[in-house]
């Protein structure tokens, strides 16, 4: 089996150009429609000099995701017809309005922030009227009540993620995660595939002939498949983490771990399509449908939240990808502890096991 | 040693080999001849254990090889009609590797490696690519990984397909030599007749899944102890001429070639002066009438009317 890897590993030396093509592949892909991390939602935002300076204004400037951009009430119309922007929001003294151009996810989002400052804003009023006191102590009682809150006796912190409807989007995190788990499917694949190359060539009927164990042999591919597979998500999630600064919100070592089942899940599967196909070429053809369609209903291309279809969200149950990005989700954006992605992970590893018994049965009924 | 006992192979519907009955004795060289899917490729996967026959059963040493396969694997080197190595590898990492899945280790597994480098006549070009090999080399090659482990019994599958006269002349010399200065054993299947005819002892020839004949070169030269061969060459063929020889009551069976017309005639027959004849009736100029010695590719196409490479 050390043979069998060793021989696989100098292969891989002298020829890792399927490895750093895919490798290089996710990263620049996650990095053109990722970014950095620092991206934020453009939003028009109207309102006089008054509002733009008050409590509301600057609680707007200091909010992170969006990037509120001031200006006339037909200027923010004009680039919602361009589709230069999702949507508008208009500013009144004790009321606000959102114009929507693209009914997206933001619409729902900027109206409930903007619904917060604006209660936010009512409470300092009634704070304020209920004190009772004259202009200057105004200020100081605001001072007060700010550093108060700042500094509470009890800090309670209330999170819901599993809310119909509602869901936490980060765009950086979410395409790094979707590309390397799409492009990982391609780099273990190819790596699987040489098990049939190898048995139609005569490699294997050499090594059947051997002392070798045919478990051995399967073992010693599947574990190099994997370590190569594993090793490319490793590569890139280091490279976003250190060198481009995508925050994994503290759970990055964590991630790293909880991507072991998705990977062994994605050799199963490249082992079940090698045992179904009957040659090289149509392994090709097979195996850049599979991975697309895995990417667009499992969630790696948009967010699994925003498909409507039945049929799809369905046919997403069944799909490995949909999984890994739950898990991979769940303890990045979510923070999710170890329990919630027991559902995900055992998912995972029964689709491995099944996808794995089923391939090498396959394979040996049909090449012996 | 090794014994083949009605031996069937069924995909499907189809026979792919149907009752073969063989034998090889040991330090004998063993021809089996056939053309393309004749059989020969799964005969030997079952001789080799790698494919379980529909029925029948292969001995070694009398025992059964289906039942108990690690004896025989053991002493069995398989050369592939593919190339069976890691062409991203050197010759010398090649060989390493399939050292060690046969259990040989340091110093032993060196002198092995080096030995059979020497054999196969790659001691210059260890330290080279495969893929960057010729044809003919990486066939060599593919012969030493079979030799790594001092196999008694060489199977040996097509060994010479696409490669130039040289190196299958080294082939051919390599593996007279191991039987030579080994006594091993060797199946050599081919569907090249002069190789055959060159190497073996005794030769098996196959058909469509059958055994259509067996024995020594000479005995299955005897087959045709009722016929000879004619071989006729002109500068250029014509239809005309070979439609008159078909229909000639004396000629028994023709082949074609580029420039050359081969016919099987009954062994006292005089068709030399028939022949000018029906050249000239047909305005064809020959080059050369050459009554041949009957060759195991006459034998073939008098037992199965068609050319071994058809």
């Amino acid at each position: 089996m050390i043979g069998i890897l060793l021989a696989k590993f100098k292969g891989f030396i002298r020829n890792p150009w399927t490895f750093v093509i895919f490798t290089g592949m996710s990263m620049l892909m996650a990095f053109i429609f990722g970014g950095t991390g620092v991206d934020k939602a453009y939003v028009p935002i109207h309102g006089d000099e008054k509002i733009k300076d008050s409590f509301i204004g600057q609680e707007l400037k200091e909010l992170e995701g969006f990037q509120f951009s001031w200006m006339t009430e037909e200027e923010i119309k004009e680039k919602i017809e361009s589709g230069k922007a999702e949507i508008g929001v208009v500013l009144g003294d004790n009321d606000f309005s959102i114009i929507v151009g693209v009914d997206s996810f933001n619409a729902d989002l900027v109206q409930q922030i903007i619904s917060g400052i604006y209660q936010e804003k009512l409470e300092r009023e009634q704070i304020l009227l209920a004190a009772g006191q004259n202009s200057s102590d105004e200020k100081n009682i605001l001072n007060e009540m700010d550093l108060a809150m700042e500094q509470p006796i009890f800090e309670i912190k209330s999170a819901s993620f599993r809310g119909e409807g509602a869901f936490v989007y980060d765009n950086s995190l979410h395409r790094v995660f979707g590309f390397s788990l799409f492009f990982v499917i391609y780099t273990i694949a190819y790596n699987v595939l040489p098990i049939l190359i190898e048995k139609r060539q005569g490699i294997w009927d050499r090594m059947i002939l051997s002392p070798l164990k045919k478990s051995e042999m399967y073992v010693a591919n599947l574990l190099y498949s994997f370590i190569t597979g594993y090793f490319q998500v490793l590569v890139i999630f280091l490279m976003f983490r250190y060198v481009v600064g995508v925050d994994f919100h503290g759970r990055f070592f964590e991630t790293l771990i909880l991507l072991i089942p998705y990977v062994f899940s994605v050799v199963a599967l490249a082992m079940l399509i090698s045992s179904i196909v009957k040659n090289v070429q149509q392994f090709n053809a097979a195996l850049p449908i599979l991975a697309v369609s895995m990417a667009m209903i499992g969630g790696a291309y948009w967010p699994i939240e925003i498909v409507e279809s039945k049929f799809l969200l369905m046919l997403s149950k069944i799909n490995p990808l949909t999984y890994g990005m739950e898990v991979l989700h769940g303890v990045a954006v979510y923070g999710y502890p170890m329990e919630e992605l027991l559902f995900p992970i055992s998912i995972l590893i029964l689709m491995g096991v099944v996808m794995m018994g089923i391939g090498i049965h396959l394979m040996e009924r049909r090449h012996v | 040693m090794i014994e083949l006992v009605d031996l069937t192979k069924k995909f499907k519907q189809m026979y792919a080999v149907k009752n073969l009955n063989m034998f090889i004795e040991r330090g004998e060289i063993v021809g089996l001849l056939g053309p393309n899917g004749a059989g020969k490729s799964t005969a030997i996967s079952m001789l080799s254990s790698l494919v379980e026959p529909t029925s029948g059963d292969v001995r070694f040493e009398n025992n059964s090889i289906l039942k108990k396969p690690a004896p025989f694997r053991k002493v069995v080197g398989m050369v592939p009609q593919n190339i069976a190595l890691y062409t991203d590898l050197t010759a010398e990492e090649n060989l390493l590797f399939f050292g060690r899945i046969y259990r040989l280790h340091g110093k032993e597994l060196e002198r092995k490696v080096d030995e059979v480098l020497e054999q196969i006549g790659l001691t210059d070009r260890r330290k080279d690519v495969v893929k960057k090999f010729s044809g003919g080399m990486q066939r060599r090659l593919n012969i030493g990984v079979a030799m790594l482990h001092d196999p008694e019994v060489l199977i040996m599958d097509e060994p010479t397909v696409g490669i130039d006269p040289q190196s299958r002349n080294y082939i051919l010399e390599t593996v007279k030599r191991l039987n030579e200065d080994r006594n091993m054993t060797v199946l050599y299947t081919s569907h090249y007749m002069e190789e055959v005819e060159f190497l073996c002892d005794r030769i098996y020839i196959m058909d469509k899944g059958n055994l259509i004949a067996s024995g020594t070169k000479d005995e299955i030269k005897q087959i045709l102890s009722s016929e000879k061969t004619i071989s006729i060459t002109m500068e250029r063929l014509n239809d005309e001429f070979v439609e008159v020889l078909k229909q000639n009551p004396q000629v028994n069976r023709v082949t074609t070639g580029e420039k050359e017309v081969t016919i099987l005639v009954p062994r006292d027959a005089n068709v030399f002066s028939e022949i000018i004849r029906l050249a000239e009736s047909t305005g064809i100029e020959l080059n050369s009438v050459d009554n041949k010695t009957p060759t195991l590719e006459d034998v073939f196409l008098h037992l199965t009317g068609r050319a071994l490479r058809d």
